[in-house]
């Protein structure tokens, strides 16, 4: 999951793929409120999970990030 | 109280003749026409435009390209071309006395007909967060702010066809009144979408010269039949002349006059008597000062349609006679809408410059009804005084006088 949302994130943001670590917050990668929203868009349509842009700000980086995702798609 | 002439100290131009000043003059001052087929519009009754010729996101890259409407892209590129012609320098520059005027017709209609599709065809939750910030009509003038870090008053100005002269009009007032020392000021559109597209078809505005677009563009001619819309922008930086000396800035041009007006007749007609561009005309040459025998060059409104390009060409005749050579480089770049009238007014700038009237594209057989004289090729002469006048649906005119430096 982290790869595909690193992939969208570049795609989508044209954020350097380099730039883009697990360890990266949002904030690092240069993304607003606004692209939070359209992040959160992108998420429900490419994987069909719903995060709200609230749980992606709150989300400590992209390898938290990722994980909420993974658990959603695959509820243990 | 009259306004002082403003110094037009830089230029920049990104028009369907070419990206930057050099090339748009290149095309203009040859009259080498710019429509053609247009794929975004296959299967729409009017399928031909004049787009600019590189992308403006291939121009400002990807992300910074990513959150603006294509009205804002173009405006972006041709603020920096004008502040860098005109040599102000940004580490210097008060950022607060310097103001953004810019005119635009109608906003980001393509973001705005991209995100209503994903409403109808998906849901409101998957509508676009920057729906707004992106085709808001301000949006121009607020991310070229952004962009140059500049902090003074910042504005739209929307008279529709007429708002690129507009803008340049009310940025001589804010000098007037010292609201600033600096204004990029000019316009900027892309509105070549196909619900505008449709729109302006249904009017029946828009040539039908689908099998020969390159000739469509025809101002003045007996063959004309309407309009070919364009998109594109144009930024004029303005300074107080005594401001331009201080700090050795080359001046381009003055802007000596502005005139503006209300047919009050119709919502898309002009009046046939042409009585509000008249009056728009008179009232910019008081303004400058001028006496019609003293004006040199017209650049015309003069879209191409039918009724406009009698109406204009009766009024200047009326005003100024057959001395003036009168020219529409709305032949070669098309209607750019609210970017015309900025366009033009720099069209006049470098005609000035250049000693050179460029030609009206396409006019080969002049209407038997108009008088005046339009040139049909490059025509050099001693050019000291020019107009150039913007109608915008609505009837809202726009005026201004271009004098040399």
């Amino acid at each position: 999951m982290y790869e595909q949302l690193k992939e969208m994130i570049e795609r989508k943001f044209q954020v350097p793929l380099a730039d883009i670590e697990p360890t990266a917050t949002l904030e690092d990668l240069g993304l607003d409120s606004l692209d939070v929203v359209e992040l959160a868009l992108i998420i429900e349509k490419e994987t069909g999970v719903r995060v709200t842009d609230d749980e992606l700000v709150e989300a400590a980086d992209l390898g938290s990030l990722a994980n909420l995702v993974m658990s959603r798609i695959a509820p243990v | 109280m009259a306004g002082c002439p403003a110094a037009v100290t830089g230029l920049g131009l990104y028009t369907p003749a070419g990206l930057g000043v050099a090339e748009c003059w290149a095309g203009v001052g040859a009259g080498l026409p710019t429509a053609r087929r247009d794929p975004a519009l296959a299967g729409l009754p009017v399928d031909f435009s004049c787009r600019v010729r590189v992308e403006p996101s291939e121009v400002l890259g990807g992300r910074a390209a990513r959150r603006m409407d294509r009205f804002v892209q173009l405006a972006v590129v041709a603020a920096r071309e004008a502040v860098a012609d005109a040599g102000l320098n940004r580490a210097t520059w008060d950022p607060a006395r310097i103001a953004v005027v810019l005119g635009c017709a109608d906003g980001g209609p393509g973001t705005v007909e991209a995100q209503h599709r994903v409403l109808l065809e998906e849901t409101a939750a998957r509508v676009s967060a920057l729906l707004l910030p992106m085709q808001l009509a301000n949006m121009s003038a607020g991310t070229v702010s952004i962009d140059l870090g500049i902090t003074g008053p910042s504005l739209v100005a929307a008279t529709a066809c007429a708002s690129g002269a507009t803008a340049i009009g009310l940025a001589r007032d804010l000098l007037t009144l010292d609201r600033c020392d600096v204004v990029l000021a000019g316009g900027s559109e892309a509105m070549i979408t196909p619900l505008v597209m449709a729109g302006f078809a249904q009017m029946g505005a828009l040539s039908r010269r689908a099998d020969d677009p390159q000739t469509a563009s025809r101002p003045f001619d007996a063959a004309r039949d309407g309009f070919v819309a364009a998109e594109g922008a144009a930024v004029l930086v303005l300074e107080r002349p005594a401001d331009a000396r201080a700090r050795g800035a080359r001046v381009h041009a003055l802007v000596g006059g502005f005139g503006a007006s209300a047919d009050a007749h119709h919502l898309t007609a002009p009046d046939p008597d042409g009585r509000g561009c008249e009056q728009a005309v008179r009232s910019a040459l008081a303004d400058a000062g001028i006496s019609p025998g003293d004006v040199d060059h017209i650049n015309a409104h003069g879209t191409s349609t039918v009724l406009n390009d009698l109406v204009e060409a009766q009024m200047i005749d009326r005003v100024f006679g057959d001395r003036p050579v009168v020219t529409s480089t709305k032949g070669v770049t098309g209607h750019m809408f609210g970017a015309a009238g900025a366009a033009e007014a720099a069209f006049c700038v470098l005609a000035l410059e250049h000693q050179l009237v460029p030609p009206t594209a396409n006019l080969t057989d002049l209407d038997a009804r108009i008088g005046i004289q339009v040139a049909t090729r490059p025509v050099e002469g001693r050019l000291q005084v020019a107009v150039s006048n913007s109608f915008g649906f609505g009837g809202q005119n726009a005026v201004l006088v271009v004098t040399s430096a």
